[in-house]
């Protein structure tokens, strides 16, 4: 896989996990301060990245264990942890568990969300990403719209996306009961 | 990959911040000699740098398909262009056609209504009511003094009904017959049967075709559909209903039906059809908001959606996967 794909395999099947597995960190490293969720998501992501992609059946399922593993190096690297933590690492079935329940969010909920977080984005920042994403302009095109300059753009645009990354951050709403919305049917006599 | 996670250096959010900053660089151009080897050097320095950087490209990637469909929905809210003349019947007196915004004045009861692929139009009846027609349907409209009689030939439509209990409006569609009484409700002959969804209000629903001794009640977010196999009823929530009447607007909205059921919906409103050959893919989960008949829309997205690829054969559009795309 070129390097292209590779990120778009990224955003389609790992990202989608994020949020549930940054709710899942949070529970697991209350005793560690040494450890934040960021830090074992930046980590797993680097394990992702440099794993043989192809080879990854399961990718919820790697990108829990590798971060369970994560965090167990991180366990073992700490002189006092909490009993229970450990006991807590090792007995966790999450593949089988959380597999099940998973739900991706539908694509209006996504869009809704990130409605939102683009609401939120400073005037500028939001009308350089805007420009750029919905309209399709270069650079430079922003620039010259904006009367500002091209770095200047580039760091709107920066901000843009670590404003939306740390907002994307946070679960969403619906991801809880993501469950399939079921239709039931029964029968009239 | 020795390193692990470190007990200090440098803070998570920090190094997000930094990983944005240089995707956003190498993603818009191309990245001057020095600007590289700093790339390189600060992503040699930690692990977690490239898996800070991995996960801001991915992001600006996601957003662009979301940014799309978000834009094209927000952006676009005109409804598809329509260039034919409508079919005019002796009787219908001025009629204008439009799908969303103001509403045909109709004032004469008696005409028969259609509509081709890609067109849905919105029909004011004299009373306050409003038809919507969904592509290649077709309906007649009989009123009489003291009933307001509308015939569903084939298709779909959707009525937003003006409340009048003296002058009940109904509404059939292959032997079944639909009550309204002040609501809002879409009939649709579907191969499966004839289907009636509730979006407000109540109606009652008989006839001899609907499978039902004596008449029953449908209400908000319900559907009822009078199948060959016997009368069912299914409880849709209201975001399901939103969905299947967007068409209404002009759009087609899809949240994770399959590729395959939504290049079925696509093509009833577009010449141009979309082929999937894959039955992987056809199976394959896909969101996205489209105008209506706008095929190649659909195609462009699904193909970037699931890393394939759009081939024009003919008439169609063919959809398959790259050879080198993941095994999933």
């Amino acid at each position: 896989m070129d390097h292209g794909a590779r990120l778009r395999w990224f955003a389609r099947d790992v990202l989608p996990h994020e949020p549930d597995l940054r709710k899942w960190l949070a529970g697991r490293l209350r005793g560690l301060d040494s450890c934040d969720v960021d830090e074992v998501v930046q980590e797993a992501y680097a394990r992702l990245w440099t794993a043989d992609a192809e080879a990854i059946r399961n990718t919820r399922a790697y990108l829990y264990v590798t971060a369970r593993h994560i965090v167990g190096e991180q366990v073992r690297r700490s002189r006092i942890v909490a009993i229970d933590l450990v006991a807590d690492l090792d007995a966790l079935n999450i593949v089988d568990e959380e597999m099940n329940v998973h739900r991706r969010l539908s694509g209006q909920e996504e869009l809704a969300r990130l409605h939102e977080i683009l609401q939120t984005l400073p005037p500028k920042c939001r009308e350089a990403f805007e420009l750029k994403k919905f309209q399709d302009f270069s650079q430079r095109r922003i620039a010259e719209h904006m009367g500002i300059a091209e770095s200047t753009v580039e760091k709107h645009l920066a901000k843009a996306l670590r404003l939306v990354s740390e907002a994307m951050k946070q679960a969403p709403a619906g991801a809880e009961n993501g469950k399939r919305r079921e239709r039931k049917f029964w029968k009239w006599g | 990959m020795e390193k692990g996670v470190s007990a200090s250096s440098g803070n998570g959010a920090d190094i997000d911040a930094r990983a944005s900053a240089w995707a956003i660089r190498s993603a818009e151009r191309a990245l001057g000699e020095q600007e590289q080897k700093e790339l390189d050097s600060w992503l040699a320095a930690d692990s977690r740098h490239l898996g800070a950087y991995v996960r801001a490209q991915a992001l600006w990637l996601d957003l662009d398909r979301v940014a799309a469909l978000d834009g094209g929905a927000r952006r676009n809210p005109s409804p598809p262009a329509r260039k034919r003349v409508w079919r005019r019947y002796a009787m219908a007196a001025s009629l204008a056609v439009v799908v969303a915004g103001g509403a045909v004045a109709y004032d004469q009861l008696a005409g028969r209504v259609a509509t081709g692929r890609s067109e849905v139009r919105r029909i004011a009846l004299e009373d306050g009511s409003i038809v919507t027609l969904n592509g290649n349907s077709a309906v007649q409209i009989r009123y009489e003094d003291d009933i307001r009689r509308v015939v569903l030939r084939r298709g779909e439509a959707s009525f937003e009904v003006a409340h009048n209990s003296e002058r009940p409006f109904v509404v059939s569609a292959d032997g079944v017959k639909v009550r309204a009484v002040g609501t809002e409700f879409v009939v649709g002959i579907e191969d499966d049967g004839v289907e009636v969804t509730v979006e407000e209000g109540v109606v009652a629903i008989a006839g001899r075709a609907s499978g039902l001794a004596a008449p029953r009640y449908i209400r908000r977010n319900e559907q009822f559909v009078a199948a060959a196999t016997g009368p069912r009823k299914a409880m849709l929530d209201s975001v399901d209903v939103e969905r299947r009447i967007a068409w209404r607007k002009g759009l087609l909205v899809f949240n994770g039906q399959r590729l395959g059921d939504a290049a079925a919906e696509v093509n009833r409103y577009s010449d141009l059809r979309v082929t999937i050959d894959d039955p992987t893919l056809a199976r394959a989960e896909f969101m996205g908001v489209f105008k209506l008949g706008d095929a190649r829309a659909f195609a462009n997205a699904a193909a970037s959606a699931f890393n394939g690829e759009v081939h024009r054969r003919g008439n169609e559009l063919v959809l398959v996967r790259q050879q080198n795309s993941p095994s999933h």
